[in-house]
């Protein structure tokens, strides 16, 4: 069957309906010129059967009328000033796009692959009519748990364009195929023609290439500039007192003693460590030494490597004395009076130390620095925070750290910075580091071994991650996009070279990119266009190899279909990541105004464009139901709220989170999920290998919807908040808190008790589940009246009205108000 | 100094092992004999010599080859020729004795790059000049190091181009033949036409001629 309808497929785009313009007639005429086609109608709620009838009388503005007679679920008009309740009963699911049923089922799964419109519009112009952005959102590097691995010693791509073989190419016949992207017709070379899952010869289309639309090559040696590099890890601590005194080392320490052997990597697996306070400290753990050796370099104008091939070790061979120096090491400082920290000297090491050979070098910093090259200043004035108009200082405050990353980049260095810190710290300086050099950010504000045992659990759980997760070395990604289509700005942490590849000195299955596009050409006679992420990188077992997600779209020519297939998470999360980069280079209320006008255009596009007949009230189609308060959500959030007090670092470190997340966390970010918990049920429980798994509805996040006889879970992403009413049940109390009554709530609770009632199983397995569902670990603050931490909690209640910003209502009113301008 | 050492099947030129180059370090770019050392590989067969030295400017790549498996270092020209060599069947005895079953079987390229540590640790040993007096005994056993043969790399590599040279030359030649055959039938079938056609026009004006004015 998939051969008959591969080529089914082909055929419509070589029927060229000439001079009409029409696309429905288009579409119509190929349905009857082949009837085989996959773009048979009957799948498609878009285009409603009668129009195959006579759709040559048919005008654009009537087939719109016809298609509101018949509306499918998505186009569904609804009055949010009326509709309360938009919110679904479980997770909000992205649209399908609007493909034959068997391309749609090896299509790309859409939470490695995305696009915010899953009906790619005509033209450019007809894009800018809807006022919807168009982009995709990746996350490549995924765990999956199952991906089909290719050995293979020719690795078939388009002639031309180097696309990579996929399931939405056209097999014209045995021996020729032709590329989705580019349209050029290849040759299927003999080795091709083997199939080696089902042994059988000559069915090149049921090769594993053309069947899966994720999967992995081995790549041969021509995709290699030198041998495969090994795993190279350099921990770069920061020793001076402020940073002794939050007590990290012992937590870093104890974590690399309990992972060390399970760091991916192989016997060529190499570690090296660098602390730092004014000095610069190597440690010397040459096999044969009966104990590390400490070598401090204080010359940090010019800093030079002390014994150059000594300090990054085999890890396999050293493993002794890198356990010995572990466990000496908190000690070791604990008396420092040093209080100075000369962090870019440090770092100058570390790409010294790396160069020869990449790897990853994870810094853990507690404070601004002060000394050498790359020091900064304190610019944040506290009292500014919640009554200045305008946020100042995103931007970097030096180049520094951008060029050493770029150098870094250069030589497949990867910066990850770990920052604890209680103090403003310049995050959008620092940043720059693990931005450009394709690492990770990671930031606890107040860390204190004491004073924060939460921040310490969390910090624990994300380096045990962090240590163990998969990891690829000096890796590119290409993104390549039909004819026509064009990519012209990306986001996330990397470093663009040559126009559109991406490097990657490091590349981990947490990290999300996004793409935004434009419409070059016209796709006039296209039916479908491609998206294609090769990934090639190194795995921690020196394999080279190369992942590849390819992602197939319909191509439509109607406002109305466009709307019908807007994916309105896509489309939150891409708009956020292009008002991050708006407030750096304009300013923060520039930012504030864009993402409220891209929806009062879109539902102005849709009112004028769409609708044919005019209702009062603020009318959106049901897919785009939840954009507005999305929108809203993000005007409350973090990175971009004003009036309220918000550390710089704080919003900096939201900011970059906003652009390197992968969506599913972006959005729990921007738009908490809300749960009562008090009387969860087995009901329509799910069942998650032999554990059941209480699925509680997600409520609206407004503090009407609290009642002070529940109890209420928020998940925020990185933080978890359980929120006790004052006149909880008891048995809520008694059963999962293990409490008397509400006045015996501490202040600060973290976990929950493990008490064997049924209640406390059901709470506990719907965290625990929650928890699973991301690679980081949320903290659970349990919440009373009096916590310090309630008015961060009720800063998520984003339909409500704050001193400074909108409720849902008021914001749904004046967007109104702008829409029927 | 050993800057740059390669493992690879002789049958296809897979590399099967390499010891990373040490860019920064030597601080020269090496991309240049990395890619020489590939093709090399890929030049080799059964049929070369066994042990050879090939002088590539002020470098030299030495290679052993033993078992269908080509052991190759690229050193200064001026670096001891012996301890290149001792070096090599160094290498050769452990990887052989390591990984000598399997090298047939593999497919995938590097597939044994673990070695690497071993022969790091190996081009220590050689390298630093105190630990190389322990090496006097190896040292001895190749007194033979003299007799062998030295070849320019540049050569090599260019034996097999001027014969690819000489085949793409050929097939033009025998494409361009074609192309004259063709065009030759082609010529002799439109003077063919024109004949004919001549013929005929006079063979009407004849009739016409006869039917007019004859009678």
């Amino acid at each position: 069957m998939p051969t008959e309808s591969l080529i089914g497929y082909g055929a419509p785009v070589c029927v060229d309906s000439g001079s009409d313009q029409d696309g429905y007639l288009q579409g119509c005429t190929q349905v009857k010129c082949c009837p085989r086609s996959l773009y048979s109608l009957v799948n498609c709620p878009n285009f409603p059967p009668q129009l195959s009838a006579g759709p040559a009388q048919l005008s654009p503005s009537l087939s719109g009328l016809s298609l509101q007679s018949q509306t499918p679920e998505a186009l569904r008009v609804v009055n949010l000033l009326q509709e309360r309740n938009l919110l679904p009963l479980g997770p909000v699911t992205p649209p399908t796009p609007c493909l034959p049923q068997d391309l749609q089922k090896i299509n790309c799964h859409p939470e490695v692959f995305r696009s915010t419109l899953t009906s790619i519009p005509q033209t450019q112009s007809l894009l800018n009519k809807a006022k919807l952005p168009l982009g995709l959102l990746l996350h490549p590097f995924k765990d999956l748990s199952q991906l089909p691995v290719v050995t293979s010693s020719t690795i078939v791509r388009c002639r031309s364009c180097r696309t990579y073989i996929n399931p939405f190419v056209t097999f014209l016949d045995q021996r020729r195929w032709k590329c989705n992207l580019c349209y050029r017709v290849n040759d299927v070379p003999e080795e091709f023609m083997y199939n080696p899952v089902s042994r059988s010869y000559g069915e090149p289309h049921k090769r594993p290439e053309v069947q899966n639309a994720t999967l992995e090559f081995i790549a041969p040696s021509e995709y290699m500039l030198r041998p495969p590099q090994p795993a190279v890890y350099l921990i770069v601590l920061d020793v001076s007192h402020n940073a002794v005194e939050t007590g990290y080392l012992d937590v870093v320490c104890q974590s690399l003693l309990e992972n060390i052997n399970a760091l991916p990597g192989d016997s060529r697996t190499k570690i090296g460590f660098i602390t730092f306070d004014s000095t610069i400290h190597f440690y010397n753990l040459q096999e044969g030494l009966s104990q590390p050796q400490m070598l401090i370099v204080s010359d940090i104008e010019d800093i030079f490597l002390p014994t150059p091939d000594s300090l990054l070790v085999n890890l396999n061979e050293c493993k002794e004395l890198v356990q010995d120096l572990l466990r000496s090491l908190p000690q070791m400082f604990g008396k420092t009076m040093e209080t100075q920290c000369a962090l870019g000297p440090a770092l100058q090491a570390a790409f010294k130390l790396l160069s020869a050979t990449g790897g990853r070098v994870s810094v853990f910093q507690t404070q601004l620095p002060s000394l050498g090259v790359g020091a900064l200043k304190s610019r944040e004035d506290p009292n500014q925070r919640a009554s200045a108009k305008d946020i100042q200082h995103l931007s970097p405050a030096t180049d520094f750290y951008k060029k050493l990353a770029l150098d870094c980049s250069g030589q497949q260095v990867a910066v990850d910075l770990f920052l604890l810190s209680s103090q403003y710290c310049d995050l959008a300086s620092l940043g720059c580091i693990s931005r450009y050099s394709a690492g990770s950010v990671y930031y606890y504000p107040s860390y204190h071994q004491q004073h924060n045992p939460a921040g310490v659990e969390c910090f624990q759980k994300d380096l045990k991650r962090y240590l163990t997760r998969k990891i690829g070395f000096e890796a590119v990604m290409r993104i390549r996009c039909s004819k026509g289509l064009s990519i012209h700005t990306f986001h996330g942490n990397f470093f663009v070279r040559s126009t559109d590849l991406l490097s990657l000195p490091n590349v981990n299955p947490d990290a999300g990119f996004a793409v935004q596009m434009s419409i070059e050409e016209n796709l006039v006679d296209m039916q479908s266009v491609s998206f294609q992420a090769a990934l090639l990188y190194t795995s921690s077992k020196g394999e080279r190899r190369i992942r590849v997600h390819t992602m197939c779209l319909p191509v439509v020519n109607s406002l109305s279909d466009i709307f019908a297939g807007a994916d309105v998470q896509a489309i939150t999360c891409l708009l956020a990541s292009m008002a991050v980069d708006r407030s750096v280079t304009a300013s923060l209320s520039d930012a504030r105004d864009a993402m409220t006008n891209a929806s009062i255009d879109s539902l102005t596009s849709f009112r004028t464009s769409v609708l044919t007949i005019q209702q009062p009230g603020l009318l959106a189609p049901a897919c785009l139901r939840l954009f507005p308060l999305y929108i809203l959500a993000l005007l409350k959030q973090k990175a971009f709220r004003t009036g309220t007090s918000t550390r710089l670092d704080d919003r900096v470190f939201a900011m970059c989170q906003l652009k390197y997340q992968p969506l599913a966390y972006v959005m729990l970010m921007i738009h908490p999920a809300l749960y009562r918990v008090d009387d969860l049920t087995d009901e329509g429980a799910l069942n998650v290998s032999e554990r059941t798994i209480p699925q509680p509805r997600v409520q609206q996040l407004s503090v009407e919807k609290l009642s002070r006889d529940g109890a209420f879970l928020m998940d925020a992403g990185s933080v978890i908040y359980l929120w006790i009413g004052r006149n909880c049940n008891p048995n809520f109390l008694t059963q999962v808190l293990g409490l008397p009554n509400y006045a015996a709530v501490p202040l600060n609770m973290n976990m929950l008790p493990e008490l064997d009632t049924a209640e406390s199983q059901r709470t506990r397995a719907f965290v625990g589940w929650l928890r699973e569902q991301r690679p980081f670990f949320p903290i659970l603050h349990v919440i009373r009246d009096e916590s310090p931490l309630k008015a961060s909690f009720l800063q998520n209640m984003i339909e409500d009205r704050t001193e400074s910003a909108l409720s849902y209502y008021e914001f749904l009113l004046h967007i109104q108000q702008q829409v029927s301008k | 100094m050993v800057l740059l050492t390669m493992i690879a099947r002789v049958a296809d030129g897979l590399p099967l092992a390499a010891s990373m180059q040490e860019d920064e370090q030597s601080g020269r770019d090496l991309q240049h004999y990395q890619s020489q050392a590939k093709q090399l590989c890929r030049k080799l067969n059964a049929q070369s010599p066994n042990r050879c030295t090939l002088e590539a400017g002020v470098m030299s790549f030495h290679y052993v080859l033993e078992h269908g498996v080509c052991y190759l270092a690229l050193c200064e020209a001026v670096f001891p020729k012996r301890l290149v060599f001792g070096y090599l069947e160094d290498l050769q005895t452990e990887f052989h004795e390591q990984h000598g079953k399997k090298v047939s079987t593999v497919s995938r390229p590097y597939s044994f790059i673990e070695f690497d540590t071993y022969i790091q640790k190996t081009k220590k040993t050689y390298i630093d000049s105190r630990a190389r007096r322990n090496l006097g005994s190896i040292n001895t056993e190749l007194q033979d190091v003299q007799r062998i043969m030295v070849a320019n790399i540049e050569e090599v590599l260019q034996r097999g181009e001027a014969l690819s040279a000489l085949d793409t030359k050929a097939s033009n030649l025998s494409s361009l033949s074609k192309k004259y055959r063709s065009d030759a039938k082609y010529l002799n079938t439109r003077s063919t036409y024109a004949k004919i056609a001549a013929g005929a026009v006079f063979f009407i004006t004849l009739i016409v001629y006869v039917r007019f004015w004859w009678i």
